[in-house]
Formats: structure tokens, C-alpha cells, sequence
């Protein structure tokens, strides 16, 4: 029977959780400097999935799924590519059993 | 005396936990509010009220639970707050009996267009109905315009038409979540909200039985529809639908215990890849 | 400004609710700021509180705090791909008052500590993010500044409970920029289980917990993992070193399948069904990366001034946080009454931490956190110790059993770990534990 968690995809998973998205982003990220950065940290470490790598060298970040964690913006190696804050209040995620 | 916008609530939850097996619904309080619709018709009132110096009442039908999310609608600059207090999952009709002397006397009533719960966006009929009013009801877009009271709005109509109306005087009109976003609070009314006094009213008894339900079948989900299979005559059609044409083999008998029995389905529907 | 109040609490987290109820018990106006639609949304942790320091406080916590099960099992283990190595321990006195752990859902038993400070005449402002700090002529913080129209608010004291990215603290010049090798990433998955279900598993009496600490068995990434019994859930996790994290190919959430696929835990967490996902940063690295606690006006307290102490065998914050809170709160309740909010005139708050646990246990096991992610204590000790039980205890009939200290040798050089190593980390550990 394990295998029935383990059929449990990431989508369904993430949407075990509540997020109440935020009209405006609290991510950002500098295209420019992620074209030259070779280690791309923010892309496996975030826990949410949110950075994805794009043909053009830089990198599509979501944040209407993110966890509000920090973790991002602590392991980037480009100085200052990602800018990060908090979301709007009452916008973000919001845990129940956190 | 100062004119009056009323909008109208609905508190739900608006992320309830179902659970997969039973579909049992499990309550979460904290998950109370409003939709994004009935923000909206706040948004509307409140902008409506600007222009006429109107005061905006904001009235919920349901029990004390409702309070807090209605102090929400005095944070966002609603000046009154009113609950009838009345049986949850009362019919809708009964429900805008019970807003409608509450609601009366106001230039414009809005309302979201459906509630988050499965709502039937029968309430603001009803309500039209009940206080012999005009009703514009589903509005995809409100233009209010410079003029005192009236507004012009899209609406959607079956078939995907529109139709354009131009609302004058007393109505009741519900729009869509995507019409407006509600304002953010100011931090001196997110202060004062928390000690906004809500009035309670009592409900009407209700006028005539109301109807019952005399049983209740799951959910289902509409048929999907499959484009036929390939082949010449229907019977080679629908030999392919009931899998007659499947490599023999194919089929197996096993007697098992339950458990065993639904791990075998299991493995037989991934074999054969019908599972994601 | 429209707005004032004798002092303003930014974060309604255990550290935030303690400091805005002391300073309403000391009859102060306080306005405490949640930017979480309630206290606790926004907040994540593995699952034990240890509320003891409560008992002077809210001394009926044990009976009205949301708890969901005492912790009376405590199981210590050490895994390696293929093997794990448990020390079981079980306390009936644990169920009993005074109680020790007991686990809880975070936006619950926050949401509760608010409520105790809100009855002692705190004003909780939800959904309201504080965006920055103000400040006057001289330097001094003065009120801060929010994400609402016309969001001003004065205070003659700022606590700032804003929690592990200290926003405001790195704002008001007391903390560092941060240095990634000082947080880990903890992830976490709650998996519903019925509670009858829950105490046969994990062998509990009703209304008891149990409390899995789990060394190894996050592959590459250096980290630990941890399972804890809710009433109908699980919470199973893994906290992982960001540094490793980023170096490694490994996303977070395979560690975490990888941990539930473990012979060891997957019969535990088996047939769950997940109803949550979340992740927070663990500030790990204690007094090393701890920010000066006051400015003029200011107070940093709980995961903002990095009072979590993650010391392999010891994992707490929530405690540690409660009690730098309610330090932060009669400290500054103080310094509003002296009339003095200069770093001078706030420095009973330190003066308070140093005489009480929270400096002395970080002082204690300030090198704890870089012995345990140390690249031996993560996978060769785990190894090391795993394999010599696995030859202990493998039978290999006809060949007569080796001596131990002829198995113990041999495990040791398999894992690559050299008598050296394990002197020089022995006495590291007897230094930092002892």
C-alpha cells in the first residue's frame, strides 16, 4: 500500500495546502543576472518548486505557491538577483497544521 | 434622512476539507469569509456611497459566526452592520425574506453573484421579488458612472450573450468576483472595526413549509464525452468500446480477500495503463 | 501619525503574543501585528512545544492550551540507506503534570497564546504586514510603518517578533547580513491517519505522543528527519542544511520521500493521506549568528534574534521563543515606566535572558549545531555504528564470532572514520554536552 502515497503527485500535493495569492508579487528576480549564474541554488532548494530554468538562460519564478520560507534569496550566489519580501497581509500561505 | 446602499453577505468557508472516501465536509471556522463576488458588491456600494454621500449597511443572514466577517465589511468603510440571525441552510427564498425589511429603503442593494458553498444565486431574485424592485443580476462589468444612484452594467445572458442595461433608481443588483477588488483597509478602520457594533435581527417565521429534502444522491460528475472508436460498422464500434477485441488473456478471475482483491484491480489497471 | 500605542509587537508568534501579554499585564497599551490572516498561519515546526515556562504565566496551559497529544515516547534513531539503530524511551510521567513535550499544531496553539494576550488587553491587528520601521532624528525607532492606508504606528517600544528572516532587525543595523550556512530548511508533510490507528502504530495510550528524532536518512544533504503524532495526524519532516541543500541535485521534497520510503518509517506513515505541505527556515546556528538584542527603541526576540536551539539530540524554539518574548515584554513594560527606551534603558531584556535558560543553553551548545551537521556525525558515524550492531548481531555460523573490539575496528574502518577522528569528536561532544 505504499504505493499509494507515493502515486500522490507534487500538484497534489502542494494543493493539500491553502495559499490566498497576493495582487501583487513579493518575488522578484533580475533575469539579467541569472543568465550568467552557473549554480541556479534557488531552483533546487526552493521547496515549493517555484524557479524554474527557461530557454533563454534566466529563470520564471512564480509566487503564488510560495511557502514565505527565505530560503531563496539565502542560497542565490548573485548578489541581489532575487529580491524578496513579504506578501501583502492576510495574502500568502496559510498553514493549518503547520 | 441619509441615503442608504445595502449590500448583502454570505459568510462560508471558504476552503473546506472534504475527505476523499466519505466526502464528509470537515468545518474549519477560521477559514470563514466571503467571496470574492460579495467583495465585490461591497467594492460597488462603497464607491456608489462615495459619489452620493450615502451610508453603506451591510446585512448576513446566518448565526453569530458571521459577526467577525462582517466586521470585515466595516474595516473596508461599511457604516452599519446587520445580522438576521436564521436557520443555516435555510432556501433562498426564505433568506430574502428574512434581508429584505432590512434592506429596504436603500437606493441599490448588491450582492455577489453566488456564494462559494454551491449557493444557488437565487437569494438576490428573491430579494428583487420581495421588495417589488428592478434587478440586475450577474453583472460582468459596472460602470457607475457621474450620476446619483443609477449605474450601466454588462450581464451575462444563456448562450453566451450580453446585455447591456442601464439601472435607474431602486434595484438589487449581484455582480461577479472579477468586477472590482475590495479596497484594502485603512489601518485606523482595521482599529475600529473590532468594537463596530452588529445589530441582530430576529428572522420572519418562515411563510409556508419550507420544501424538504426527501433524499440526497452523491455527487456525480457529467459524462465525458469520447470520441467513438475507428471502424467501419457500428458493430465493430462497439466491440471496440466493450473491449471484445482485447487480446485474449487479457481477462482474469481471482478470488481474493477484499484487500487483496482491490490490490489486484490495481496492478491490472497499471499494467494495462489505465492509470495515470 | 494616527496611530499610537505604548509599544508595538510585529508577529503574533509565540515570541510576539508572550511580550504583547506582558506588556498588557503591566498595563500597557500594545498593539500586536499579525500579518497571517490569524495568529499562526504563516507560522511551521516540526510538533513538540515544551511550555513549561508557561507554569508561572498561563499556569492552566496544560488543561486550555490546543495541545494534541503529550509526548511520553521518545525515540532516538540513526539511519543509513538500508539499516536504522533505535533507543526507545518511554515515560508514563511524562503524561502527567508537570508534563514535558507535548505536540501541537502551530496555527492552533498560536492562534491561543494571541487569545491569552488579547484577554490581557493586547490589540491584535490581523492581516497586516509591518514593511519597515520608523525612525527619528537621532536614530532611535519610534513606531512602524504597514502595508494599510494611513498604516503608521507610534510606540515608544518596538518588539520585533517578525520571525527567522528578521526583516526588521537586519533594518534597525542589529543583525548581520545573513550567511546561508547558518539556516537548514525544514520541509514538512501531515498525513492523516485515524486516531485509534495512530496509538496501535506507534504502541500509545489515548491523549499520549510520540516523538521520533531521526539522524541520517536524508541522503546527501546533511540534515535529520522527524515524526511526530498529532491526534488523527502525523507530522514527518526533514530539516536540511540550505548550504548542502543548493550544492546538492536534491530537491527538498524527494529527502522527504526518501525519508517515507525508509524501511524504517514507511510502515509507521503508511496509508496517510497528505492534507499538508509546508516549509520554514530553522535559524540553526544559535549564538553565532544571534543579532545584538536592543536598539534604541527596538527589542528582537524569539526566531528573529535566532533563539531556536537545534542541538542534535535537543530540538526546541518554541520554548525558547516564549520565554525571550515575555523577557522582551517585562523588559520593555520597564523601560516605559523608567521613561528610559534607549539600548540603555532596555537592557534588563538581556539581563533577563542571561539569568535564565535561553542564553545559558545556547551558551552551553554554542559549537552543537556545527558538530552535528559535520559531515562524520551525519554519514560515517551513522554507518559506523549501524554496521558494527549489524555484525554484533549477524550470526555467521560455522565462522565463531570475532571479539567486539576486533568488529568495532573493523566497522570503523569501513565507514572511513580513523581513531583520531573519533577522539577529536568525542571530545568535541563532551565539551559541548557535558
Amino acid at each position: 500500500m505504499t504505493r499509494r502515497s507515493a502515486a500522490v503527485s507534487f500538484e497534489d500535493v502542494m494543493a493539500t495546502t491553502e495559499f490566498r495569492p497576493a495582487p501583487a508579487a513579493h518575488i522578484t528576480v533580475d533575469g539579467d543576472a541569472c543568465r550568467g549564474c552557473t549554480t541556479r541554488a534557488c531552483v533546487t532548494a526552493c521547496p515549493a518548486r517555484l524557479f524554474v530554468p527557461i530557454a533563454d538562460g534566466g529563470i520564471l519564478f512564480n509566487y503564488e505557491q510560495c511557502f514565505e520560507c527565505g530560503g531563496c534569496y539565502l542560497v542565490c550566489n548573485e548578489k541581489g538577483a532575487i529580491s524578496w519580501s513579504y506578501p501583502e497581509g492576510g495574502a500568502g500561505v496559510v498553514y493549518r497544521r503547520g | 434622512m441619509r441615503p442608504l446602499v445595502a449590500v448583502c453577505w454570505k459568510a462560508v468557508e471558504l476552503r473546506a476539507g472534504v475527505d476523499p472516501l466519505t466526502g464528509e465536509i470537515r468545518p474549519d471556522p477560521r477559514s470563514l469569509g466571503v467571496s470574492p463576488a460579495d467583495e465585490a458588491a461591497l467594492e460597488w456600494a462603497l464607491r456608489a456611497a462615495e459619489g452620493t454621500g450615502a451610508a453603506v449597511r451591510v446585512v448576513s443572514a446566518g448565526g453569530p459566526e458571521a459577526d467577525g466577517v462582517l466586521r470585515q465589511a466595516a474595516a473596508a468603510g461599511a457604516a452599519e452592520l446587520v445580522r438576521v440571525a436564521i436557520e443555516p441552510g435555510s432556501p433562498s427564498c426564505e433568506v430574502a425574506r428574512a434581508l429584505a425589511p432590512h434592506v429596504a429603503g436603500a437606493g441599490l442593494v448588491w450582492c455577489g453573484d453566488v456564494s462559494l458553498d454551491r449557493g444557488s444565486g437565487a437569494v438576490p431574485a428573491f430579494l428583487a421579488a420581495e421588495l417589488g424592485v428592478a434587478q440586475a443580476l450577474g453583472l460582468l462589468e459596472v460602470d457607475l458612472g457621474a450620476g446619483a444612484g443609477g449605474f450601466s452594467g454588462l450581464r451575462r445572458l444563456d448562450g453566451g450573450r450580453r446585455e447591456r442595461l442601464r439601472v435607474e433608481g431602486p434595484a438589487v443588483a449581484s455582480c461577479e468576483g472579477g468586477t472590482a477588488r475590495l479596497r484594502r483597509a485603512s489601518l485606523h478602520l482595521m482599529l475600529e472595526a473590532r468594537r463596530a457594533p452588529v445589530r441582530i435581527e430576529a428572522a420572519p417565521p418562515p411563510r409556508r413549509p419550507a420544501p424538504h429534502v426527501v433524499g440526497r444522491a452523491p455527487f456525480r460528475p457529467r459524462a465525458r464525452v469520447v470520441p467513438p472508436p475507428p471502424g467501419e460498422h457500428a458493430a465493430d464500434r462497439v466491440r471496440a468500446l466493450i473491449g471484445a477485441e482485447a487480446p485474449a488473456g487479457r481477462a482474469r478471475v481471482v478470488t481474493l480477500g477484499p484487500e487483496e482483491a482491490a490490490e489486484a484491480i490495481l496492478e491490472a489497471l497499471a499494467a494495462w495503463g489505465e492509470l495515470p | 501619525m494616527a496611530e499610537r500605542f505604548d509599544a508595538v509587537v510585529v508577529g503574533a508568534g509565540p515570541a510576539g503574543s508572550m511580550a504583547a501579554l506582558q506588556l498588557a499585564r503591566a498595563g500597557r497599551s500594545v498593539c500586536l501585528l499579525e500579518r497571517g490572516p490569524f495568529p499562526g498561519s504563516k507560522n511551521l515546526y516540526g510538533g513538540v512545544v515544551y511550555a513549561r515556562v508557561l507554569d508561572g504565566i498561563l499556569p492552566r496551559w496544560a488543561e486550555e492550551a490546543p495541545l494534541e497529544r503529550f509526548v511520553t515516547r521518545r525515540v532516538t534513531m540513526v539511519l543509513t540507506a538500508t539499516q536504522s539503530l533505535a533507543v526507545d524511551f518511554r515515560s508514563s510521567a511524562w503524561g502527567e503534570a508537570p508534563y514535558n513535550g507535548a505536540t501541537a499544531l502551530r496555527p492552533e496553539f498560536d492562534a491561543w497564546l494571541a487569545a491569552q494576550a488579547e484577554a490581557e488587553g493586547a490589540v491584535l491587528v490581523c492581516s497586516t504586514t509591518a514593511t519597515g520601521l520608523l525612525v527619528d532624528a537621532s536614530g532611535a525607532v519610534v513606531g512602524v510603518r504597514t502595508d494599510r492606508p494611513g498604516g503608521e504606528i507610534g510606540a515608544g517600544v518596538v518588539v520585533a517578533c517578525d520571525g527567522v528572516n528578521a526583516l526588521l532587525a537586519k533594518e534597525a543595523g542589529l543583525a548581520e547580513a545573513p550567511d546561508p550556512s547558518h539556516y537548514t530548511l525544514g520541509v514538512k508533510q501531515v498525513l492523516r491517519l485515524p486516531e485509534a490507528e495512530i496509538e496501535r502504530r506507534f504502541g500509545l495510550a489515548p491523549g499520549e505522543g510520540a516523538d521520533f528524532e531521526i539522524l541520517g536518512g536524508t541522503g546527501e544533504v546533511p540534515g535529520g528527519g522527524f515524526l511526530y503524532t498529532n491526534r488523527d495526524t502525523l507530522s514527518v519532516g526533514v530539516v536540511l542544511s540550505l548550504d548542502g541543500l543548493s550544492r546538492s541535485a536534491v530537491r527538498p521534497e524527494e529527502v522527504l520521500a526518501g525519508l517515507t520510503a525508509h524501511p524504517a518509517i514507511a510502515p509507521l506513515v503508511d496509508g496517510g493521506e497528505v492534507v499538508e505541505f509546508g516549509a520554514h527556515l530553522i535559524p540553526e546556528a544559535g549564538l553565532e549568528m544571534m543579532p545584538r538584542l536592543a536598539g534604541d527603541g527596538i527589542l528582537v526576540a524569539g526566531d528573529a534574534a535566532g533563539m531556536c536551539l537545534a542541538a542534535g539530540i535537543w530540538l526546541e524554539g518554541v520554548n525558547f521563543a516564549m520565554a525571550s518574548g515575555s523577557a522582551a515584554g517585562e523588559a520593555a513594560a520597564e523601560a516605559l515606566v523608567a521613561g528610559d527606551t534607549t539600548r540603555r534603558g532596555l537592557a534588563g531584556y538581556e539581563a533577563r535572558l542571561s539569568s535564565g535558560f535561553v542564553l545559558a543553553d545556547h551558551r552551553r551548545l554554542r559549537h552543537a549545531p556545527g558538530l552535528v551537521l559535520s559531515e562524520r556525525v551525519q554519514r560515517r558515524y551513522p554507518e559506523m555504528v549501524c554496521n558494527l550492531v549489524e555484525e554484533l548481531f549477524t550470526v555467521r555460523n560455522p565462522a565463531p564470532k570475532p571479539g567486539v573490539v576486533q568488529m568495532a575496528r573493523r566497522a570503523a574502518r569501513r565507514s572511513g572514520v580513523g581513531l583520531g577522528d573519533l577522539l577529536r569528536d568525542g571530545w568535541r561532544a563532551w565539551r559541548t554536552f557535558g
